[in-house]
Formats: structure tokens, C-alpha cells, sequence
């Protein structure tokens, strides 16, 4: 699984370094490191770190490492994305459910409709964050209510 | 040899019927047969020839509720087929708690007292030590609630997902393979017998959240009720919907779903090379076990596979009062 680490590191010399090794003893292969020097505060520098992990197990591993060796994880973002296509069967509009999708934080990869005017259907393959799929998906059921559509979905 | 009444004279009571007065059944004799009618009864046990094709025309007819022939305390087992009703369970659930009640065995097919009173029965079973038994109420005769009661009982079932009314399958899969329209699939079911000329309860998909309370009551230890079930049915599904799922390798089934986030019916996309995704009137129901991983289970839901059911639970019952001396 593929992870954004953002820890704050105090700016002085072998601070990365031990993050790093709490990374790398937890399986982590890491992909970038990016140091947000424009947004220093405090002292603290915020810095990127794009790992390869072998599970979730060996993440949170990793971040009970890092913090026990004094520096704080802002955030740990998986950056993998669940994929699940879905239908739309009623008269709503393709600009409304691209919208919606949107505002939840993910993104349609595909979209197509059929049955013109007389029997609509919108079908769409959908892009959500790991782990926000189900929320996307209920959230895309109370759209398909308003608009008096039926979602059917792979899950 | 274990003393019979079947209540429930229709298809399924006329079969078994003929199954036990022809000696099919080891260890079992039919001394009383019920209907909406009256009933019937011979304490030596009716022969094959004995059987009438409808109570009426029997010379023996009472015209008496089928609460009598069960009061007179002349069986050791009740075969209960009476129609399903939803609303209330009635009259099943009347002629069962009145079976269990004397501690008389049951065995059923019906799926209204066992969806609507799932924990009255068995906690009035375990009181009178009557066995209750309704593998033929989900899945015809595909041994669900036998496959994991008995095979799988130290494993722990976390959900289950499955195709259970072969009636909606079959007009799903026309309109996949055909591309007919809901109507016109509807119509050619209805013309072969396999939908009802109400198909409301399947269409809407109660019968399968019936089945689903079933499955999650006896299987997973819930304590559900019809109620609780989320949902949908195929009745907007269009053939264009059909026809976009199939260009993406997929087609569109009616699903039961239990699991931690509760029981639910609803048209799903199933890809074409799931394990699940049968044609025709078949079901097929896939149990994820906390050990065992995933099992899937595929047969014919309804009609004369429902008798192989039936028969096997009452086996089960003639093999259980054989040990302990009881017959």
C-alpha cells in the first residue's frame, strides 16, 4: 500500500534520518521525499515522504516508531484508490453526478449514457480515496433518491 | 416408526405424500393430511392408494381446522406447508407453536412463522424438546442451514451473499441474454409457471429478505425481522441498464447481503466469472466463514427440489428419535 507520511521535523541535522530508519526496519520502500521549507513553523519543517508499505500493519508499526523517537506524524494518507463502477437508471443530469462525485473528493474515470430520453442510464466508473468508497456510495444513494433514480452498484 | 401429519396439501404436501405412503422413507408412516379443506386421518397409516387427489373428493374428509388433527395427538411429527403469509405467519405459526407446544417434532417449508417468530419457536423447542427444522423455507433444496448447523458449527459465519428467488433470476437473465424488456420476461414466467400471477413479493424483493431474516436469524444468530432488511427490487430495472452492465463484463442480479453493516436487498453489479452470478432459476448463495474463507453453494431454489429438503430434515428427525428411543 501506497502512503503520504507528513511528519513535523525540528530543522536540525539526523532528525530525517532516524525517521527514515523507522520506515525502512518496518518494511517501507520509500518513493519521494519533499521538504515543504515554505511552510515553516515553529521551527518545525513539514515533510512529504511517499512510502510503499507492505501492509497496514507495518504503517502503523512504522508511525509508532517515528513518534516514539520524538517526532510527530501530521498526517498518513494512503494514496491508493478503490475503483467500482456503478449505474444511474432515471433522468438525471451527467453534469449533476460528476458534481456531486467531485464534492465527496473523488473523481468519474468513465462515464456513458444509454436509453436516451425514453429509459436513461448513466453508467460511470468511479475513483474514490481507499477506504472512502462506502461513504462515496451512500452518499451517491441519497443523490439517486433525490432524483428519483435507482443506483446499482458492485458492492 | 415415526407417526406423520402433513398440513398443507398442495404441491409439495401432495409429493411428500406420496413419498411416505409409497415407503420411499424409511421409518416413517403419514397417519393425517390437513388442507384449507379439513383433513384426513388413518392411525395405521395411509397407503399409496389411500391418497386423494384433493381432500374433498375423500370419503374421509372432516370438515374440521387442521388445529384438530394436530390436538388428536395421534403424530410424533408435523409437516407444516401451508402457504406463506407475511403479514402475520397465519395459520402456520398457529399449527406450529401448537406442534411444539405437546413437544411434537416439526418440520417446514414455510417461511412466515420462521421469518416473523424465529426465536419463539426455538426457545419453545428447547422448553417442550420438540425438534424444529425448515431447511426447505431458503434455497429449495440447496442444504444451507444443514451445510453450516452441521458441517461448519464450530466455524464462525461473518456474511452472506447470495442469489435466493429464482424467479427474479430467471427474468433477469432473460433480459441479459435475450435483452427482453422486465414486462416481457415477466410475461414468458408467468406463462411457464415459474412467477406468480402476483409476482409483487419476488419482484419487490420481500421474498428474498424473508429468506435473508431466515439465513441471518438461524445462521448468524441475529435477531432480525423483516423490518430490519433495506429494500430494493427489479422492478425499474431497464434492458438498457442490463445491456451497459454486460458491456463492462458484468450483469445486474437481485442480492441478499448480510453482514456487520446489517441485511439488505438490492439489484448489484455482478461481474460474469463470479461464483455468484447463475442463470436462469438457479440460486446460489456465498457464505464467508472467519475460517474457512468464502464457500459458495449453487442449486435450484424451488419447486421439486424443495421436496429433497423436507425429506432430508425429516430423516434427520426419524435418525434423532431412532438414538434416543423415542420411536
Amino acid at each position: 500500500m501506497r502512503v503520504k507520511l507528513t511528519l513535523a521535523l525540528s530543522d536540525r541535522p539526523g532528525v530525517l534520518l532516524r525517521a527514515l530508519e523507522q520506515i525502512a526496519v518496518n518494511g517501507g520502500n520509500i518513493i519521494s521525499i519533499i521538504h515543504r521549507r515554505d511552510s515553516i513553523t515553529s521551527g518545525y519543517v513539514p515533510v512529504s515522504i511517499n512510502v510503499e508499505f507492505p501492509d497496514s500493519a507495518s504503517l502503523e508499526r512504522a508511525k509508532r516508531g517515528i513518534e516514539a523517537s520524538g517526532i510527530p506524524v501530521i498526517e498518513a494518507e494512503t494514496l491508493e484508490k478503490a475503483i467500482c463502477t456503478i449505474l444511474l437508471i432515471g433522468a438525471v443530469k451527467i453534469e449533476d453526478l460528476l458534481r456531486r462525485v467531485h464534492e465527496l473528493g473523488s473523481r468519474v474515470a468513465e462515464v456513458s449514457m444509454t436509453g436516451g430520453l425514453t429509459s436513461p442510464c448513466i453508467k460511470a466508473v468511479i475513483e474514490a480515496p481507499s477506504g472512502k468508497l462506502g461513504t462515496l456510495l451512500a452518499s451517491l444513494e441519497r443523490f439517486a433518491d433525490e432524483h428519483g433514480a435507482l443506483l446499482i452498484t458492485e458492492w | 416408526m415415526l407417526r406423520c401429519i402433513i398440513v398443507g396439501y398442495g404441491f409439495l404436501g401432495k409429493r411428500l405424500a406420496r413419498l411416505i405412503a409409497s415407503g420411499a422413507l424409511g421409518g416413517v408412516k403419514l397417519v393425517g393430511i390437513a388442507s384449507s379443506k379439513g383433513y384426513i386421518y388413518k392411525e395405521d397409516g395411509f397407503l399409496l392408494s389411500d391418497l386423494p387427489d384433493d381432500l374433498q373428493s375423500s370419503s374421509m374428509l372432516r370438515l374440521a381446522p387442521a388445529s384438530e388433527l394436530i390436538n388428536k395427538r395421534i403424530a410424533d411429527l408435523l409437516v407444516e406447508l401451508t402457504p406463506t403469509n407475511i403479514r402475520d405467519g397465519e395459520p402456520g405459526l398457529s399449527h406450529i407453536r401448537l406442534a411444539l407446544e405437546q413437544g411434537m417434532d416439526v418440520v417446514t417449508a414455510n417461511k412466515g412463522p420462521i421469518a416473523l417468530a424465529y426465536e419463539e419457536l426455538m426457545e419453545l423447542a428447547e422448553e417442550t424438546g420438540a425438534m424444529l427444522l425448515h431447511e426447505a423455507t431458503v434455497g429449495g433444496g440447496i442444504p444451507l442451514i444443514s451445510l453450516k448447523n452441521r458441517c461448519l458449527a464450530a466455524d464462525e459465519l461473518l456474511s452472506i451473499r447470495g442469489i435466493l428467488n429464482g424467479t427474479t433470476n430467471y427474468i433477469l437473465s432473460r433480459m441479459h441474454f435475450e435483452g427482453m424488456t422486465l414486462d416481457l420476461a415477466l410475461k414468458e414466467a408467468q406463462m411457464l409457471g415459474i412467477a406468480e400471477r402476483d409476482p409483487t413479493l419476488d419482484l419487490e424483493g420481500v421474498d428474498t429478505a424473508l429468506k435473508l431474516v431466515i439465513l441471518a436469524n438461524s445462521l448468524m444468530s441475529m435477531k432480525k425481522r423483516l423490518s430490519d432488511v433495506k429494500i430494493k427490487g427489479i422492478t425499474k430495472i431497464t434492458s438498457e441498464a442490463i445491456m451497459a452492465a454486460k458491456e463492462s463484463g458484468m450483469t445486474i442480479k437481485l442480492i441478499g447481503i448480510a453482514d456487520e453493516n446489517g441485511l439488505r436487498v438490492a439489484p448489484k453489479l455482478v461481474r460474469l466469472n463470479d461464483p455468484i452470478c447463475v442463470h436462469g432459476t438457479l440460486n446460489a448463495v456465498s457464505f464467508n466463514f472467519r475460517i474457512l474463507g468464502r464457500l459458495t453453494i449453487i442449486g435450484e431454489g424451488a419447486g421439486e427440489s424443495t421436496v429433497s429438503a423436507l425429506i432430508n430434515d425429516i430423516h434427520e428427525v426419524v435418525k434423532t428419535r431412532m438414538r434416543s428411543n423415542r420411536i
